[in-house]
Order: structure tokens, then sequence, then C-alpha cells
């Protein structure tokens, strides 16, 4: 009975301190660089356990808020609804680490013509201002936007910088996921879409201008950095506390110089 | 000996026949023509490789329904519902053990559902909203929020015009959903002069620079929702101006208005002001996962109906309360509260027991058991100033699910 009852309390204490592992939940942008930085840091620390899960930036910090994932990815900044409610239920303001550079790109089907589009013009086409590519310089064709779910990070941001804050067109077909987006794109002649830059598979980024005066550019690591290419962002890691422990390894080894470069080689841009 | 062995010998033979017959294929029935094979005949049996024609037929039919169901999806998505129960055991020193009616039972010993909610939340577009939250209990359905909101989307404040019955937009407790609340009920002084915490209304909201400022003001009957009707023609003002410094959050509200309360001079009613203004704060503090949250509210508060002459009065009024919390990881919360409430600050009333002021403090533990439910266990020392104290303190055990 003694020995039933010490195998039992060391089956508890066992169970109590196993490695729990540290789970990333959020930005679909984020996800696939989030799965190729733990694969790469699982690889080389066999025996940190690193889970990611997509599901928006929007459903990852509603996790960090609830409790139910360690870290929240996002492809935007917290919103002040959300740091009010941490404060609330963990007496905690959060902690935002940003771990990588994306230029926001505009998706165009390989077939168009178009080759640069203007802030300006942007917006009064996700607005609903401008339905016809012959406005933009294109052909006589009426334009099909394509959007994420209101619950992405990337819809935030898209809305916020270059809507300024409009409504989007109803219009707009919402898709889940940026790969939803690209998908679409690519088999619509007439579609347009937008979402991070390592998405690229069937068709072409169309040239941002700022305003008209400025030169129109592509988003890639030289014009992200210089700050040339008008729609960039930070994506960035939330947690309710200073890391530490596995996730405090795992984020320092994202910001080192072999994180940085499995971000590089993702699609997106490092910080440093 | 012989009749056995031929027995034997047919026995042998009958079932080797048997073994044989079971083992041999059963031969084709005789015919001229020759017979398929079984892989031509699974050949055979296979309908033809469909026409590219065809598979984009599907295809089509296949995307239209995914759009069908896309678009049902979407309308569907436009809907939110939320709710909570409640679920508790109360034991109350201040229980008797009595045969009354129900809703005069002054046995508060008993498992209870404390709240019972369901939230309905419909947002067509990002301006507009529409919500409904009724409150199922066993003595019936009744409305705890119904409202309309429109969002401006004009200007980077969102300001938001809200119509129907909705929270006072007063103070911080008031609007703090009891689902997340650290102890079983509000502080004392907020039970008191915002019983209900809703009143039916108009109300303009909005949020500034930066999100670090934010206002709340609202005409509202002044009834709350306990009262079906607003007896006095006049409309009541209850607002809050809010202010956000990183881990300090901090708040100061208004109310003024008036109620016409029936005394034995006049039965009709006649009108008490109605005033309270308080200030509160929320902050984070530098020790890890604690949190301190404080709110003091003054004001003057009408008589109760048929009140005697000598207490028929807009008494001062004046109530406090200060939480300490702290998060331990993930799962674990603990808080402590002390609130008191005195219901004639300014001496003006009898000196009744039912007059005096009364301290409670309170202590609980919260384990949050996943991200739907946690279990609290709570106590509450109340203390009652200047007369012999009764025993009224109260154990709640309660387990709360929200979705």
């Amino acid at each position: 009975m003694k020995k039933t009852f010490i195998a039992l309390l060391l089956l508890a204490a066992g169970s109590a301190f196993a490695a729990k592992p540290v789970t990333i939940k959020g930005s679909d942008t984020m996800v696939i660089m989030n799965a190729k930085l733990a694969e790469t840091f699982m690889r080389k620390n066999p025996e940190a356990q690193i889970q990611v899960t997509g599901g928006g930036s929007g459903v990852g910090l509603a996790a960090l808020i609830n409790g139910t994932t360690d870290i929240a990815a996002a492809s935007r900044p917290i919103k002040s609804t959300e740091v009010d409610k941490l404060k609330a239920r963990f007496a905690t303001l959060g902690v935002g680490i940003a771990i990588a550079r994306d230029g926001l790109a505009i998706y165009l089907n390989a077939a168009n013509p178009v080759q640069e589009l203007s802030l300006a013009q942007l917006r009064d086409i996700y607005t609903g201002r401008i339905t016809n590519w012959k406005d933009v310089g294109g052909k006589d064709a009426p334009i099909i936007l394509y959007s994420r779910e209101n619950s992405s990070g990337t819809y935030t941001y898209f809305k916020d910088n270059v809507l300024m804050g409009k409504d989007y067109s109803p219009r707009a077909q919402t898709l889940q996921g940026t790969a939803a987006v690209v998908n679409a794109v690519s088999k619509d002649v007439n579609g347009i879409g937008y979402g991070g830059s390592a998405y690229a598979k069937g068709v072409h980024f169309a040239k941002v201008r700022k305003d008209d005066k400025s030169a129109a550019y592509v988003p890639t690591l030289e014009t992200v950095r210089a700050g040339q290419y008008p729609i960039s962002r930070y994506l960035y890691l939330y947690l309710r506390a200073a890391p530490n422990g596995d996730a405090k390894r795992f984020i320092d080894w994202c910001l080192s110089a072999e994180g940085q470069k499995v971000v590089t080689d993702v699609g997106y841009f490092p910080v440093k | 000996m012989k009749r056995v062995m031929a027995i034997l010998c047919l026995g042998v033979g009958l079932v080797t026949l048997s073994a044989r017959a079971q083992e041999t294929p059963p031969a084709p029935p005789s015919t001229e023509e020759p017979q398929p094979q079984p892989q031509q005949e699974a050949e055979a049996a296979q309908p033809p490789a469909p026409t590219l024609e065809e598979t984009a037929s599907k295809l089509d039919a296949l995307t239209e329904a995914f759009t069908e169901m896309h678009n049902s999806v979407d309308a569907l998505s436009k809907m939110r519902i939320t709710g909570y129960i409640l679920a508790q055991y109360v034991n109350d020193e201040s229980s008797v053990n009595a045969l009354s009616s129900a809703a005069a039972t002054r046995n508060k010993d008993q498992f209870s559902v404390r709240e019972a909610r369901v939230k309905f939340t419909y947002q067509l577009t990002p301006t507009s909203r529409f919500v409904l939250q009724p409150e199922v209990a066993t003595s019936g359905v009744s409305l705890k929020d119904g409202y309309v909101e429109f969002t401006e989307p004009w200007t980077q404040w969102h300001h938001t015009v809200t119509a129907g019955q909705f929270n006072w937009p007063f103070g911080f407790e008031i609007a703090y959903s009891s689902s997340d609340r650290e102890l079983p009920e509000r502080a004392r002084v907020t039970r008191t002069l915002f019983p209900s915490e809703r009143d039916r209304g108009v109300q303009l909201s909005g949020l500034g620079f930066g999100d670090r400022f934010n206002y709340k003001a609202a005409l509202v009957n002044g009834t709350g929702t306990l009262q079906t009707f607003d007896f006095n023609k006049r409309k009541d003002f209850v607002g809050r101006v809010g202010g956000s410094f990183g881990p300090l959050d901090v708040g100061v509200s208004w109310y003024r208005g008036a109620e016409l309360v029936s005394v034995a001079s006049n039965t009709a009613g006649q009108e008490f002001a109605k005033q309270r203004e308080g200030i509160d704060f929320q902050l984070v503090t530098p020790i890890r996962g604690l949190g301190l949250r404080g709110e003091y509210i003054r004001g003057k508060q009408p008589p109760l109906p048929n009140a005697a002459a000598n207490a028929a009065l807009a008494a001062d009024v004046t109530g406090y309360y200060l939480y300490a919390i702290q998060n331990v990881g993930t799962y674990h919360q603990f808080a402590v509260r002390y609130d008191a409430y005195d219901p004639d600050s300014g001496h003006d009333l009898p000196h009744v027991a039912a007059n005096a002021k009364v301290a409670t403090l309170g202590g609980s533990y919260i384990f949050h058991w996943d991200e739907n439910s946690k279990i609290m266990v709570a106590y509450e020392r109340l203390k009652t100033r200047g007369f012999a104290d009764p025993d009224d303190n109260v154990f709640t055990l309660r387990y709360a699910y929200k979705f």
C-alpha cells in the first residue's frame, strides 16, 4: 500500500513537473514562419516543445487573454481594448516583441496589366469608390475584391493604414487565410488581394506609391528596410508577462542571426 | 469387426470427399462462349472516365454550393452568442429556519443559480450593432440589456450613440461583468445606489487621443430597471470621463437627477434630489500579477417610499471599496476587498441600525479551470458600525461557466 502511494505520488509529481509545451496561437500571416521557426528551434533544442496554430491575430490575442495560449502571434499591434482585458484578468499590460517585418503586398493576377497603384487608389478600390480597372490604368473590367475575415490582423492593419479607418466595400469577398486570397487572385484575372509578402505563387505584386509624387515600389528587403515601401508592418509575439523558460529561449533565438535567417528564408524581413 | 471396419472406411471416405469438395472450386457452367476473367469483369463494371466538361461542370456545382455555404456562414458569423451561468451555494449566518413565502424567505443558506444569461449581438456593419441580453431565472425571463448602437465612421473617436436599456455609465464596477468579478457581489455602495446596474435612455460615448481618453454621457429615466415606468417627467444625467495612462486608469463620474417619492404629506409624490459623484482607479502594480482597484462615491439619496416624516429627506451618502487582486500563474487568483457604505454620512436621519454604516471585508480564491469555467470560494465579514453587530457573515462557493 505504502509503495503504491509513493509510486502515485512520484507519478503526480512527475506529471506536475513534466515539460509543458509552449503554445503559440494567432496570426495566419505568421503561421508558416512561426512553424518554421519552431521546427528549426526544436531540432536544435530537442527537449523544448513549441506548438504553433493559426486562427488570426484576434483569436490569438483572445486566447492570450483567457489563458489558453502562452504566446499570441499578431500581425498588428495589440488594441487598447485587448490591453484593458489583460489588465482586468491578469493585472498585466502584456509584452509585445517584434520578430519580423512584413511588406503588405498587393496581389494582382499574373495577366493583369496594371503594374502600380497609389495608396489613395487602393483606398478607393477597397472602399468601393473605384470599381473598374480602367480607372487605374487597366482594361475595362470590374475589379473583384478579395479580403480577409475581420479577426485577421492583416484585415485590421490594412483597414487602419490603407483605408484610414474607413469601411471595406460590401462587395469585398472575405477569405480565410492569406493563401486563400493568393489562390483566388491567381485564378481571377480581375481579382485584387492583399497579404504577407511571403505568399506570391501565381500572382504578381503591384508596385505601391505613397502619393502621386513618390516612386512606386514592391516589397523587398531593401525597400521595406529603407521605409520606401509604404505598407510595411511589424509581426509580433505577445506574452502576458516578460518571457521565461523555453518561451524566453525561443524568442531570444528568433531574434538571433540564426532565427532572423529563418524569417528571411520564409519571405519576411528581419527586424535587425 | 468387419462391420466396424466397413463403417470406419465409409466414414473416412465421406470425410475425404467432403474436404475435396470444399477445396475444389465449382466447375464453370459449360457454355460455348469464353467466360470473362475477374479483372475484365471489374473493368467492365467501372463507369467510363468523366470528360473534361463533366469534371468542370461538377467543379462549378461544387463551387456554387461552397459559395452558398460561405454566404450562409458569413451571415451567421455576424451573430455572436455569448453567455454565462453562475451556480452557487451560499451559507449566510443571518439565515433563519422559518416558513414564509418564497419572496420573503429568511433562509439564505441554499443552492441557487445566481445569474443565467445569454447575450445576442448582431453586427451587420461595423457602424451598427444590436444587443439583446435576457436573463433566465426560476422566476421567469427578464431583460438585462437591450439596445441598438450606431458608431459614426467619420472620425477616429468613433462616437457611438446607444439607445435602449444599458449599464449606467458611472464608475468601474457597474459595467464590470459578474462573470469576471473576483468577489460574489458588487460592493454595497454600488448595489445600493445603482440597483440592477442598468437604466433606460440614450447614451453618447467615444474614445480618443490615442485611446487614452474615453467618455460616456447618458440621459436616462433614473428609475433603473426595477420599475417599469418613470413616474417623474424629468430625466437624469449620468456620465463618466476616463483616462488611461499605461498601468493606471482613472475615471470621474457624475450623476444629477431627481426621484419622485410618495411621502405622508404628499402621496402623489414629492421630488427629491438624486445625486452622485464618483472617482475610480485601476492600477497594474510593478509586483507581478498584482492589481489594485478602488472607487469612492458620495451623493444624495432620496428616502424610501412612505418614510417617516423625520426620514423623508435626501440624505447625504458616502461609500467606497478597495480591491487587491493577486494572480498566481495562469490558473490561480486571490482577491481581498474592503468596502464601506454610510447611508447617512450627514447624520440627518434617525439614529437607527438601518441607517448605520456597514463595512465589509471579503476574501476569495478563484481557480480558473479552463477558458470557460472557474470555481470561486469566498468569505465576507460584515461589520455594522455603532450598533450591535449582527451575525451576517457570508460564505459562497460558486461555479461559473461562460462562453
